[in-house]
């Protein structure tokens, strides 16, 4: 005969007992890591950088997806698709030119990455140059970024990985000058998917990454997506502005997708109006309608790469990368055998290589006296969002607009005090890093 | 499918071996009773997530994950400790998403109370509670150390096989090849693909359905399977075999349906067009796989089939090749497994030779197979019932006498008597 205990759990929680035993064997995330500072938030949650509490003391970047509420109450709703691809898409990669993670700690309700720490972003990079430095981006180091992107990416596109989200905030670089793609909350593989990839995220990339085939309302898609964006970003490396800035239309109250008039007019008028003998099949196209009644653009790009690109091979393979042809775009592989990278400056595996000292860009500022977890304002779907950029993803912490900035000094004013949701005020053991003074100034300059 | 198999987190950590399995259900063995009905249990369940996959309008694949997921879960876990039916439900949520045929998680709840509360399962507890069951799915994902990607053998087979007269390799159904390297295969040296009749390859895909209602799939790569699969069709199953034999007499000499092939494997697969019958001894031999394993594996799968003989369930069988194996006592196929030094016959007596001492059950289901008791869903909902009451009263009494002790063997064997 069982007992009242055993009957208890049998009846109302027959996994009591299962989870109980889970919660015991469990190392905290506390535990084992020091939180050293926050560096950013997301729709996703936040990042934060930490040390190891082994005696290695290696620095980590902690990426915590938010736990759903109910009322204040933390409660299980269910890990979204973008955590999960997340999780098991960075279980399965291993490239030099990749984010790496560490582990995944699933706690309390909250999911923790812990990512390899990365000094610099792309991001950053551009506004250090076009900010601080006022110059260009050394043809050197410019090719040395975009080789490395490619890199990362046909590691991706071999492994039948879509990242559908590349832009500079997303592309890292570590303080040894390796570039590191991270970020694949919107990653998918490709490769013999059960629904069409449109079934599952109607939007995909940031809005000034698009590529024109999605932006024509486009069902299927394939890597080129990705290739685009990597056009893009090369081009903003090279100039230190976005490319193609355009406008995103909202999606409508029946989340219906609206036609980005803005986004492909800035588009045409770079690289012109695409006709039928570039893009076969563009007159088929869902938006095509809406396209024909834009005014006509011709193509200007050699002109728009003279002062910025200022080689012949560098425009050829931007030309080849923003082919409005999705099949006849330049792959990974094709772009990484291109001309441009076998001739002098020749791109090297540490991008800084040839940068003085004096030229670095800053180290990544991050904000030791954290925003509470609870209450931050969600920027709204910081993916598709170009003003939630700053604020999105890895390190983005020394972009925020004076917007967040404001939320976020208010937040800290009422943060609790587990190291999460907080870390307390005042530099902490081993929370001593240089460039604090740098920082503050670099910001002044950048957010105003 | 992401990297590839060998560098995958399926390959590197998830393929056990026989002895990590036993260790794993060391717990559950104590308290099981007849050592059969663990296999019984393992048949039992794959059928009931079939079942709640096919509600939730599953394909096939997700269902295969979602029992990856689950007999993974159960390498860590004791079925008398746990509530599978949560697990299961568990389990195919998080398949859906991993699978990206998301399904959202009132449904599964809703699905999954609504089928487990009916009989035989007779689950009343079953939370109306998402909450519950996003618990449930924090800590499977956890237990699985989020290696959430699964590969399975269905695409090797149609690497392997196409469709007669077809000149596409096949996919399953709905499938989206945008953007698709049709790469080499990066294994074996056979360039050509077998041609099948629909009926053969049909019932490889359903033997390959059925490696999933035993633990074959966390000890063998999936290649593998899907390779036994087509020895079973091919060698082991007679009336298939003829049907091949004799289409391929019949087969007529135009060579029209393999024109326009896209790979290399063009020069190969006319050959299959012309009169010459296809080589399969030749086509094994070409795959590079060790054939000795293949037909260990096989003959697995054969004493699987004559074990769940004794397991009646009433199932959908359009995803099962039992009926080809099981049913036929004076089986056509006993004959041509000489090759494999087992007649079906063997194989059932060598897995009685393990059984130790069987446990008399009660007799509620009075109907005999070769001596042995019938075992039902009912059956083993009673066991695990039973397991889980036991090991809560073994648990319960230890906890108040602190440290936990040693089962004592004889008490929990009357217990298991009844």
């Amino acid at each position: 005969m069982l007992d009242e205990w055993s009957l208890t759990i049998l009846q109302s929680d027959p996994m009591k007992i299962y989870r109980a035993k889970r919660d015991a064997a469990h190392r905290a995330v506390t535990s084992k890591y020091t939180i050293l500072g926050f560096i950013s938030s997301g729709t996703y949650g936040r990042v934060y950088k930490a040390q190891s509490a082994d005696s290695d003391g290696i620095i980590y970047a902690i990426k915590k997806f938010k736990p759903d509420k109910e009322g204040d109450v933390a409660t299980y709703t269910g890990i979204s698709q973008s955590a999960i691809r997340e999780m098991a898409l960075n279980r399965e990669i291993s490239h030099e030119n990749i984010v790496a993670l560490k582990e995944t700690i699933l706690e309390e309700k909250s999911i923790y990455m812990v990512f390899e720490y990365a000094e610099h972003d792309f991001l950053q990079v551009i506004h250090h140059y076009s900010q601080t430095l006022r110059i260009q981006i050394q043809s050197q180091i410019l090719k040395s970024m975009v080789y490395q992107l490619l890199n990362g990416l046909f590691y991706l596109h071999s492994a039948h990985i879509l990242h559908r989200d590349l832009k500079p905030a997303n592309i890292l670089i570590t303080a040894s000058g390796v570039v590191k793609i991270g970020d694949l909350g919107l990653a998918r593989i490709i490769y013999q998917p059960l629904q069409p990839l449109f079934a599952g995220d109607k939007v995909v990339v940031t809005i000034w990454y698009r590529a024109p085939e999605l932006l024509m309302g486009a069902k299927h898609y394939h890597k080129a997506i990705d290739c685009w964006a990597v056009g893009c970003v090369f081009a903003e490396l090279a100039s230190l502005r976005p490319i193609f800035k355009g406008e995103e239309a909202k999606l409508d109250s029946k989340k219906n997708v609206p036609f980005q008039r803005d986004q492909l007019l800035k588009i045409f008028e770079v690289l012109g109006t695409p006709q039928e003998r570039d893009w076969p099949g563009v007159t088929d196209m869902p938006e095509y309608q809406n396209m024909k009644r834009l005014d006509p653009y011709q193509n200007r790009l050699e002109e728009w790469c003279q002062s910025r690109i200022r080689s012949l091979q560098g425009h050829d393979l931007l030309r080849q990368l923003f082919a409005y042809d999705p099949d006849k775009r330049l792959t990974a592989k094709e772009a990484l055998l291109h001309k441009w990278f076998q001739e002098d400056p020749r791109p090297t595996w540490n991008v800084f290589h040839h940068i003085a000292a004096h030229q670095l860009p800053p180290q990544r500022r991050i904000q030791d006296e954290a925003p509470s977890m609870m209450g931050v304002p969600a920027p709204t779907h910081a993916q598709t969002q170009p003003q939630a950029q700053a604020a999105h993803v890895h390190g983005q912490g020394q972009h925020l607009t004076h917007q967040s900035q404001a939320n976020l000094s208010q937040q800290s004013k009422s943060a609790s005090t587990t190291s999460f949701a907080s870390v307390s005020a005042g530099p902490g053991p081993g929370q001593s890093y240089a460039g604090n003074q740098g920082n503050t100034s670099r910001k002044k300059a950048r957010v105003g | 499918m992401a990297t590839g198999f060998w560098s995958s987190t399926h390959y590197k950590r998830w393929i056990v071996d026989r002895a990590t399995l036993r260790q794993a259900r060391a717990t559950d063995m104590r308290y099981v009773g007849d050592p059969e009905y663990f296999i019984h249990l393992s048949l039992f369940f794959a059928n009931v997530i079939t079942k709640l996959g096919k509600k939730l309008a599953f394909r096939q694949r997700v269902i295969a994950t979602a029992i990856v997921f689950f007999r993974r879960f159960y390498l860590k876990n004791s079925y008398c400790e746990t509530d599978p039916f949560i697990v299961i439900a568990a389990c195919c949520y998080v398949a859906g998403k991993a699978e990206e045929s998301p399904c959202h998680i009132k449904n599964i709840t809703a699905e999954a109370r609504l089928l487990f509360s009916q009989q035989p399962y007779g689950v009343k507890n079953f939370s109306v509670d998402n909450s519950k069951l996003a618990e449930m799915e924090f800590y499977l994902v956890a237990d699985l150390e989020c290696d959430l990607t699964v590969f399975h053998p269905y695409r090797t087979l149609m690497s392997l096989c196409r469709k007669e007269g077809s000149n596409e390799s096949q996919t399953e159904a709905g499938e989206v090849g945008v953007g698709i390297d049709d790469g080499p295969r990066y294994w074996g040296t056979g360039e050509g693909q077998l041609e099948l009749p629909d009926e053969a390859l049909q019932l490889a895909w359903s033997i390959i359905n059925d490696t999933y209602r035993s633990d074959l799939c966390l000890l063998y790569p999936p290649h593998l399977l899907a390779i036994i699969a087509l020895y079973l069709t091919l060698a082991l199953h007679t009336p298939t075999k003829e049907l091949i034999m004799q289409k391929s007499q019949l087969s007529p000499s135009d060579d029209s349906h393999v024109s326009p092939r896209r790979s290399s494997r063009q020069a190969s697969a006319s050959s299959f067009g012309s009169k010459k019958p296809q080589d399969f001894i030749g086509f094994f031999a070409g795959l590079n796989v060790s054939m000795p394993l293949i037909a260990t594996i096989a003959q697995q799968m054969i004493s699987l089939y004559s074990i769940w003989e004794r397991y009646k369930e009433d199932v959908d069988t359009s995803d099962t090749a039992r009926s080809a194996f099981c049913t036929q006592t004076n089986s056509p196929y006993s004959a041509t497994t000489q090759g494999t030094g087992h007649t079906l016959a063997e194989g059932r007596s060598a897995s009685h030779s393990r059984v130790g001492t069987p446990v008399v059950e009660t007799p509620d289901d009075i109907r005999k197979v070769d001596g042995l008791s019938v075992v039902t869903p009912a059956t083993l909902v009673q066991t695990l019932t039973r397991m889980r009451e036991n090991r809560l009263s073994d648990l319960a009494r230890h906890s108040t006498g602190g440290r936990p002790v040693v089962i004592n063997k004889m008490l929990e064997r009357a217990q298991a008597a009844g």
